[in-house]
């Protein structure tokens, strides 16, 4: 089960899996935080001493004091379960998740089988579109894949401005 | 059919009300799915195709005739068991119906909730040293960032 580094390539590679499998393909997006005690936690705490301590002991002291382990974090897993396939992106943090909702939208689109109106569109998008009957022949590099990438980025520039 | 899935509206509310209680229990899981809705609720649609449909193309999914909504789930993953020994009510299961011509603004709106609602998640840094001064004194940070 593939996990991804980055939240563009899990787009891109869901957005493949689903226009090869648009029925059966779903996107099970998990938000979890962990309580204190749980055994995932103190476990990763027990562990993380052991694996530095050998190497230098003065540092560690002062880095793995503040043994703060992601306690939450945004999981988002495409599986299709005739091929079996998994597409996964972990992140634990909170500016991202406005863009991940954003790209489950897009993706929901190709569910929707609506157009495309994402930004990086492949050939294979393109021929995809053209291929539908009922849809319009416009090119799916259309004009209206604009207007969330603003949003988006406006949102930040917001916040930035207000502090 | 239609009937066990909420209004759109209906599910924003309910969903930040789960989002809620999962805050104000301290931890906790929030699953949201989405899937295209694979099964006719509306005799006016045929979808899914019928059987002699398919066999004769099937690839037919690859290019429906009309727009298909897509079905979103949220949960907050409870196992009925583990609830039963908690004696708490039932597992929350969450769900609607987003139709084709309303799925960007939906998205808008769940974005939204989303951002509010997954408030365990790490804020942004502004620097390494505000890192460390915010594990020290995490409220007051929070704070900052808010204002």
């Amino acid at each position: 089960m593939p996990q991804f580094e980055t939240s563009q390539e899990w787009l891109t590679q869901s957005s493949l899996l689903l226009q090869a499998r648009p029925t059966t393909t779903r996107i099970t997006s998990k938000y979890n935080v962990l309580s204190p005690t749980s055994a995932k936690i103190t476990k990763k705490r027990s562990k993380r001493p052991l694996k530095t301590n050998p190497e230098s002991t003065t540092t560690t002291t002062t880095t793995a004091t503040p043994p703060e382990a992601p306690l939450a974090a945004f999981i988002l897993k495409t599986y299709d379960p005739v091929s079996g396939a998994c597409l996964k992106y972990k992140t634990d943090k909170a500016a991202e998740v406005g863009r991940l909702v954003g790209c489950l939208g897009r993706l929901g689109r190709s569910m929707a089988a609506l157009p495309e109106m994402g930004e990086d569109q492949t050939p294979d998008h393109k021929d995809d579109v053209e291929d539908r009957p009922e849809q319009k022949n416009t090119p799916a590099s259309a004009v209206v894949s604009t207007p969330p990438q603003t949003q988006g980025s406006g949102g930040k520039k917001k916040k930035k401005g207000r502090k | 059919m239609a009937s066990i899935h909420m209004s759109n509206e209906e599910f924003f509310t309910r969903l930040a009300e789960l989002f809620d209680s999962r805050r104000n229990k301290g931890h906790g899981t929030v699953f949201l799915t989405q899937k295209r809705l694979t099964y006719a609720f509306d005799d006016e649609t045929d979808f899914p195709p019928s059987a002699e449909k398919v066999s004769d193309d099937p690839l037919w999914d690859l290019h429906p005739p009309h727009p298909v909504p897509v079905l979103i789930r949220a949960t907050d993953g409870a196992s009925k068991e583990k609830r039963r020994d908690r004696k708490k009510d039932d597992k929350v299961k969450l769900s609607t119906i987003v139709q084709p011509d309303a799925l960007d603004s939906f998205y808008v709106r769940y974005a939204e909730i989303c951002k509010t609602g997954m408030s365990a998640l790490k804020k942004r840094d502004r620097s390494k040293r505000k890192k460390v001064a915010k594990k020290k004194k995490a409220g007051g940070v929070d704070d900052g960032n808010k204002a």
